[in-house]
């Protein structure tokens, strides 16, 4: 996939980049208004992340000058604001979702995979992961043909690996996008493992491989290697 | 004491103590007059009886006028002095006139004149007594008419401060009325009250200049708060995101991830700190839109069971008495007050303690086990105001205290038994 990383905060541009860099994907990136305008009347991308505050100008303005000339790019709102009426905004003029800082980058990279899915699958709603094939639209999994029934956090949370596959998710990250604001009520992270081993458990009943590992204790990783 | 009876009191004990004096000094020259004009008339008698006595030579008859009582003794040459004496008048007179008959003595107070009068050889003492009844009489009747007049003076005077005080204080308590609505929170300002009495422009000109002060003042101190907040938050995300980053390289050792779990939950906290200061800003400014009607026993429900694994995790038991209640608020504030009262229930609790929600037509009430002993009603709501165990921001409740106050509700806390409630009041 290719993307458009438009942000002036170096650190977070860079960090965002590494972590959307592998095999297959081209990262670009702008720091500024006239960079990012001249981007993207160049050329297409899968999805744009975008900043709302640029030097010399405002990430809104981009937002429209996409929609006025009819770009299909998904575009990604990652902004520090976080009031109803900026998202509202936002939203309304186009952009597909909203993310507000500060974000983990597998959030980032889950809500990417989201919009990308929802651009090209176009019609098929199949997302196919070696032996593992997940209908987006029935909220259905299934494993070399078998149907495995999860449950609904069990389901966002296999999502949310197939999005990060070969990344270190952190417990924080898991924790946050499964049960949002309150999970810093939790005494620690243990419930997070018995949906993980719950998930791991009905992937290998159903003749799939063990694709979760336990990464040092900070997190987990999805992955076929 | 109000300025009305304290400035009444004042001036009726001096118009009571100067009327006193004035009533004093009144009396005490009628009665000079009024002596002088009695002394006149004994030395109009006593001319009569020198004359008599020059004339007739031999003494008048001694008769009984009204009033008056006449007295000749003789007495040695020249041992009589002239002079006037206030005496005793011995009034005989017939009392009931219709029943028994009996003389009787009355003693009145009288002026006398001792004189004499030298007859051929003899020498004579007269004494010339007449009654002051009248006189004394006379000076009643002033003295009552003047108490009366100094009663309806007081009276008038009373009267007339009280109706035009109260008038003339009116812009004072219009004023006093409008401080005590003053908020510093609210964009309406103290109006200006007309008034045509100087002082009392310059009060209120004086509160305006003053509230607008304060006001800019609030509004400053927010705005900052808001700006520090906003300017963290790019940092925060940088840290997260090169986190996140790290977690990606190489293999780590315990001591290596534990210091990194540390860090996340650091920031996870600075992040949650951080997004509730601007969170109080923006409800305090009342800029959090959207009014929708909600159903509060859906989200409820709904909040229970994404909280389900963190019940668990602290075994907490859950009663839910829930009838259906409808209200207009914003979703995204109703939401952020359910979290956080359920939030504060979970995170005060014991492990294996309990949690119960009632929701009615008149009230939301959330009470949970936890410490045996009741908080601090006052300092909960307060910012930054932790019990020492707690991980939580500190902003909670206060934010909670201000949705229920921009939602007209009122959000108080009490200790029943072994439970911490919070009781969210409808309207």
């Amino acid at each position: 996939m290719k993307i458009l990383i438009i942000e002036d905060e170096q650190g977070l541009r860079e960090s965002i980049e590494e972590y959307f860099m592998e095999a297959g994907n081209i990262c670009e990136t702008a720091s500024n208004y006239r960079e990012a305008i001249a981007k993207v009347s160049l050329y297409n991308y899968d999805c744009i992340l975008l900043d709302i505050t640029l030097p010399g100008g405002n990430g809104i303005e981009i937002l429209k000058y996409l929609k006025q000339n009819d770009h299909t790019d998904g575009i990604l709102i990652i902004s520090a604001k976080n009031s109803l009426d900026d998202r509202l905004e936002g939203l309304d003029l186009g952009a597909d979702d909203y993310l507000v800082k500060p974000f983990h980058l597998s959030e980032l990279r889950a809500r990417v995979s989201a919009i990308i899915r929802r651009k090209t699958f176009n019609g098929s709603n199949l997302l196919i992961f070696n032996e593992i094939t997940i209908d987006l639209l029935a909220k259905t999994v299934k494993a070399h043909n078998q149907s495995i029934k999860l449950t609904r956090k069990e389901y966002a949370l296999l999502l949310y690996f197939i999005a990060n596959k070969g990344k270190v998710v952190s417990k924080n990250a898991i924790a946050e996008h499964l049960w949002g604001d309150g999970i810093d009520l939790a005494n620690n992270f243990d419930f997070i493992y018995s949906h993980i081993k719950n998930l791991r458990k009905k992937l290998m009943e159903a003749g799939s491989n063990d694709y979760i590992q336990a990464a040092y204790g900070m997190g987990y990783k999805f992955t076929d290697q | 004491m109000k300025l009305l009876a304290k400035y009444n009191r004042v001036n009726l004990a001096t118009t009571i103590v100067v009327m006193l004096i004035t009533g004093i000094i009144y009396y005490q020259a009628i009665s000079l007059i009024l002596t002088k004009q009695l002394d006149k008339d004994l030395v109009v008698e006593e001319n009569e009886i020198s004359e008599y006595a020059n004339v007739n030579h031999h003494l008048p008859q001694v008769f009984e006028s009204n009033d008056q009582q006449i007295t000749f003794t003789q007495a040695k040459p020249g041992s009589v002095t002239r002079q006037f004496i206030n005496t005793v008048y011995r009034n005989k007179k017939e009392e009931h006139p219709g029943k028994r008959r009996h003389r009787h003595e009355e003693y009145e107070a009288g002026r006398g004149l001792i004189t004499a009068v030298a007859l051929g050889d003899k020498y004579y003492q007269i004494l010339i007594v007449e009654s002051k009844v009248e006189t004394e009489d006379l000076i009643q009747i002033i003295f009552g008419i003047t108490t009366g007049v100094i009663l309806l003076l007081l009276v008038t005077l009373f009267i007339t401060n009280r109706l035009l005080l109260n008038r003339l204080w009116q812009p004072f308590y219009n004023l006093l009325k409008e401080l005590r609505l003053f908020n510093v929170a609210d964009n309406k300002d103290v109006p200006l009250v007309r008034t045509n009495i100087d002082e009392f422009d310059e009060l209120n000109q004086t509160i305006i200049t003053m509230s607008t002060r304060v006001k800019n003042d609030y509004k400053e101190l927010k705005t900052f708060t808001e700006n520090a907040s906003h300017e963290l938050l790019t940092p925060i995300a940088v840290i997260n995101s090169k986190l996140d980053t790290l977690i990606q390289t190489d293999s780590f050792s315990g001591q290596q991830s534990k210091l990194l779990n540390d860090l996340y939950s650091a920031v996870s906290k600075l992040t949650r700190l951080n997004q509730s200061l601007l969170l109080l800003v923006k409800i305090e400014n009342r800029i959090v839109e959207g009014n929708q009607l909600i159903n509060l026993r859906e989200s409820l429900e709904e909040m229970v069971t994404q909280f389900e694994e963190i019940f668990q995790d602290k075994q907490l038991q859950v009663n839910c008495q829930l009838s259906d209640k409808e209200l207009h608020a914003s979703p995204y504030l109703a939401d952020i007050l359910l979290n956080n009262l359920l939030s504060n229930a979970i995170r005060h609790n014991c492990i294996g303690g309990q949690i119960n929600i009632k929701l009615n037509n008149e009230y939301l009430v959330i009470q949970n086990t936890g410490e045996e002993t009741a908080l601090q009603n006052d300092q909960i709501f307060t910012r930054f105001h932790k019990s020492y165990s707690s991980e939580g921001s500190g902003l909670g409740l206060t934010i909670s205290r201000q949705i229920c106050e921009n939602l007209h509700f009122t959000l108080n806390y009490s200790f029943q038994d072994i439970y911490h409630t919070f009781t969210v009041k409808f309207d």
